[in-house]
């Protein structure tokens, strides 16, 4: 320890006790030569040696090796910018989609202890769900010990007075705020205690709402508005950070779950782990209680069903949507960084062998190869360094750019935190030592750069950008498709309204007499062509499914629960068999692709057909109508009718015989006229159709710029290689055109080194592609993962521009003057 | 005489032993080795100066002004307790070292 401080000492006072040595050493040899001949040394090299026994000549080297390559930098400011442009640019997208998953996946949600949270679904055998009866709840948070505190929430879209929006409202127990350690802006926040059933019910509002519609006006604290046909009193705002447990936008209201609520609503449910249980303790217990539960209650309706389990998965983290996404970013990254990593590489490559003399020299001064390497592997840390300060720059900004597009959440922070910092370090590091590496070794060793190490970098480049193109040609080509082709059913004259009955404490019959009161008011109106109903409005959020293996394959079952109008409402054609009847309590009717499926070479009518515990009989065959996964060509529907208790669950959708904006206003009126305490939902089934296609348009758009970028980066690699090759061989060129070759001979010559690198890359670009878009294959609308017109149309483009940037250097290198070449060095 | 070449780490060794009974200057300190050798044993300057600043880092010796026999200002190298415990230690270690080699040396 103490020896670090003497180093660290002489380290400050260096250049004193050099001189101090210095004149120590001069009276040694003056007192020598008074006593007689010692013999001298060399002073400069002893008082080297002296220096180095204090061991910190690493720190002299680095210093040297720093200052030079600042210099060296500055003296060659074209490959500097290209290189650190090119380094940015892949540590930037790889930023950008690390950050991404930072935000979203990694941090944890802005909530107290979010490692003990745990959200629970239903299992059984033959079914699942996401929600759970807020009563179970309930007997769940009484009875259980292996849980310290039990979580719901449920939303509605509420009328309120003095706005013609619906209010989004969240109802939470009233632990919800203490338990995620969500603060008041102003005001305060629910309180275990606070009810939900007194005379002055309270709310929370939440941020955004409170600024966009009180104008952030503090006084709104204890003021009363009508919501959802009651007056509550409004006693406080919620922080700007607080949304909760979900990753979307926060309600415009917070409120508290009523306790003795008699519908049955389900909710969705979080427990924390009480210290010392595990999450397989959490759900033995569950379920256990469930078990109970049902045997307490057998008669009620929603009852809990047969072996149910509770599952916990982790709360405190945001969702990342299926793996097969995330997979595909990934990959395209990847790519990306790939691209820039080769460029880099063959830069570094180029430049080292501009510099063969100047290693020569330094090595017959006396440098080991240690030590040339050290300085090269300094050279390639500062650029790397520069690259990932420019990469996070870019990336960050890039994230921020993505995230206003796309209109996220805005309580998702994109500024780089430390994960996102270290992470782009890391992989600038490995990028520059890596690709700096062999160029490094084979200047420092003076091995000749085999032209391999070349061929593989530009190789990888090529394969990679050839990738990004093929599938910005897929998707562009599936958003052709999903603009044009035709899902089965027409959805330009269809309005959907989507009441949410259960959200607004509904029963069974209540929802059934509502459903019909509103089906009058409807078919009564001027240019409304039929009305139906169904569980799952199309393109809507709302879906339930089964699957179905057929042949190795999953096939994902759509379950439309309907009445006897749906197919004619929606004009899906029924191509056998007959329409469903208002007593057809077993009969289904399926689509096309499931008969032929499921029943290949048989007619399926008359087949047996099993959904949960139920068997039902196929009545009838319709045309393909995939409405609620547009995309998917592994998906099928079949339309049953609605069982009774499910009445809550429906949705209404109308057909109108004109355009459908001309009825909208109606439509609205009538909907809201039913029960004047909630606003439905009600939407044009078009709008919906061109949101879904804008998404499928900005993948595109985005895909599409990677290529692009990935291409630029390539080309600009190409135009290195092809200048270099050219720089190389101007001596020979300028011999063979002073012989009297041809040009094109010559560019033959070569352009020859390049074709089997190109053709090589292509290839294994195409069987890249090929695969990637097997992850992409539920969005690509039916288009095959290897449509040839896409696939020639990137590969066409790719050729084009590579030919294009190879052949500037090449032409300038046929302008040679002959004498000028055979007079160069 | 014959000169000899100093065995390596030797040096060290034998500074600290001259050191010992008092500080000395550098030049003194190759003077008190050499004639305490009888002359077998001759520092070179060149291997001197680097031993010194090592057992200078170490902290076995410290280093303070005095002025030499000639009137001038030079530096004192002094032995510290750590260099008298370090001295000591090396010392032992090489005894045994010469012991061993002697025995094989009789005896095989």
């Amino acid at each position: 320890m103490r020896e670090l401080l003497r180093r660290l000492q002489y380290l400050l006072q260096r250049s004193r006790r050099d001189d101090e040595l210095a004149d120590e050493m001069a009276f040694h040899r003056e007192m020598a030569e008074r006593d007689g001949g010692m013999p001298l040394g060399n002073t400069l090299r002893l008082r080297e040696e002296s220096r180095d026994a204090w061991g910190l000549v690493w720190l002299d080297h680095l210093g040297q090796d720093l200052r030079y390559t600042f210099r060296a930098m500055r003296s060659s400011p074209g490959f500097t910018t290209t290189a650190v442009l090119v380094l940015s640019i892949g540590i930037g997208a790889t930023v950008a989609a690390f950050s991404a998953f930072n935000v979203v996946a990694l941090r944890p949600l802005p909530v107290t202890n979010p490692d003990t949270i745990l959200r629970f679904q239903r299992q059984a055998p033959t079914r699942s769900a996401t929600e759970i009866p807020y009563d179970a709840t309930l007997f769940y948070r009484d009875q259980s010990r292996t849980l310290s505190a039990v979580l719901a929430q449920t939303s509605s879209r509420l009328s309120l007075d003095g706005s013609d929006q619906a209010a989004t409202t969240s109802f939470v127990t009233a632990n919800f705020f203490e338990q995620l350690g969500g603060r008041a802006a102003v005001g305060r926040v629910f309180r275990v205690g606070d009810q939900g059933t007194t005379d002055a019910p309270v709310v929370v509002l939440g941020y955004g709402f409170w600024a966009s519609q009180f104008g952030s006006d503090p006084s709104v604290v204890g003021r009363s508005v009508r919501l959802g046909g009651k007056v509550v009193t409004i006693i406080g705002v919620a922080a700007r950070e607080f949304s909760g447990l979900s990753s979307g936008n926060a309600p415009a209201f917070w409120a508290v779950l009523d306790e003795h609520d008699a519908s049955r609503r389900g909710v969705t449910m979080w427990g924390r782990l009480a210290p010392g249980a595990s999450v397989q303790m959490v759900e033995d217990e569950l379920s256990s209680l469930a078990a109970q539960l049902r045997t307490l209650h057998p008669t009620s309706e929603n009852t809990l069903w047969e072996g149910e389990r509770l599952i916990g998965s982790p709360a405190g983290y945001g969702e990342v949507g299926s793996t097969e996404m995330l997979a595909l970013v990934v990959a395209l990254v990847l790519l990306i960084f790939a691209v820039a990593c080769g460029n880099l590489g063959s830069l570094l490559l180029a430049r080292g062998a501009a510099r063969q003399r100047e290693m020569a020299l330094r090595k017959a001064i006396g440098a080991g190869p240690g030590r040339l390497l050290r300085q090269l592997l300094t050279e390639s840390f500062v650029l790397a360094m520069m690259g990932c300060v420019g990469g996070l720059v870019l990336g960050s900004t890039v994230l921020k750019g993505i995230m206003v597009w796309t209109e996220a959440p805005s309580w998702l922070d994109p500024t780089p935190d430390w994960r996102v910092v270290v992470f782009a370090v890391t992989i600038g590091v490995v990028a520059a030592v890596i690709f700096g590496l062999a160029p490094a070794l084979h200047l420092a060793r003076r091995t000749r750069a085999t032209p391999r190490g070349r061929t593989f970098l530009i190789g990888m480049q090529v394969a990679s950008s050839c990738v990004l193109l093929i599938i910005a040609g897929l998707l562009g080509r599936a958003l052709d498709r999903a603009i044009s082709a035709d899902p089965g059913f027409e959805y330009e004259q269809v309005i959907v309204i989507e009441p949410s009955l259960i959200e607004q404490g509904y029963t069974a019959d209540r929802a059934r007499v509502y459903l019909q009161d509103l089906r009058a008011r409807l078919v009564g109106m001027a240019g409304v062509e039929n009305v139906s109903v169904t569980s799952s409005p199309p393109l809507g959020g709302t879906k339930v499914m089964g699957s179905l293996q057929v042949d190795g394959r999953t096939l994902d079952v759509y379950i439309n629960q309907v009445d006897q109008h749906y197919l004619s409402t929606m004009t899906i054609p029924l191509l056998r068999g007959r329409h469903l009847q208002a007593d057809d309590v077993t009969g289904i009717v399926v689509s096309e692709s499931l008969a032929s499926r499921y029943w290949p070479g048989r007619d399926a009518l008359g087949q047996s057909f099993g959904i949960g515990e139920e068997t039902f009989t196929v009545l009838g065959v319709a045309g393909n109508a995939r409405s609620l996964a547009l995309g998917d060509p592994d998906s099928v529907e079949l339309y049953r009718l609605a069982p009774a208790a499910d009445a809550t669950s429906l949705a209404m959708v109308v057909r109108t015989s004109t355009a459908p904006d001309l009825l909208y206003s109606s439509v609205v009126t009538a909907a809201n006229g039913v029960d004047s305490n909630f606003k439905p939902r009600v939407v044009l089934l078009r709008d919906r159709f061109a949101e879904r296609v804008k998404l499928a348009e900005r993948s595109a758009v985005a895909v599409s710029l990677l290529g692009v970028i990935a291409l630029a980066v390539a080309c600009l690699g190409v135009v290195g290689l092809v200048a270099y090759a050219v720089a190389q061989r101007t001596k020979e060129i300028g011999i063979r055109l002073s012989l009297g070759a041809q040009p094109r001979h010559i560019l033959g010559g070569l352009s020859r080194q390049f074709v089997g690198t190109l053709m090589g890359g292509l290839v294994v670009g195409v069987c890249g592609a090929a695969g990637v878009a097997q992850l992409l294959r539920r969005e690509l609308y039916g288009v095959s993962t290897i449509d040839p017109l896409a696939y020639l149309t990137a590969i066409v483009i790719f050729v084009v521009a590579v030919c294009v940037a190879g052949m500037w250097p090449a032409r300038r290198a046929l302008r040679v003057d002959p004498l000028v070449a055979l007079r160069t060095d | 005489m014959q000169k000899n070449d100093m065995p390596s780490g030797a040096l060290v060794l034998l500074v600290l032993r001259v050191l010992r009974s008092g500080p000395l200057h550098g030049y003194a300190i190759a003077q008190r080795i050499h004639t305490l050798s009888s002359d077998a044993l001759r520092v070179e300057e060149g291997s001197l100066y680097p031993a010194l600043q090592k057992i200078l880092m170490k902290g076995w010796v410290t280093a303070t002004w005095g002025t030499s026999e000639t009137g001038r200002k030079v530096r004192f190298y002094k032995l510290t307790k750590d260099g008298l415990k370090q001295l000591d230690a090396e010392a032992e270690q090489y005894e045994r070292l010469t012991k061993a080699i002697q025995t094989v040396m009789r005896t095989a």
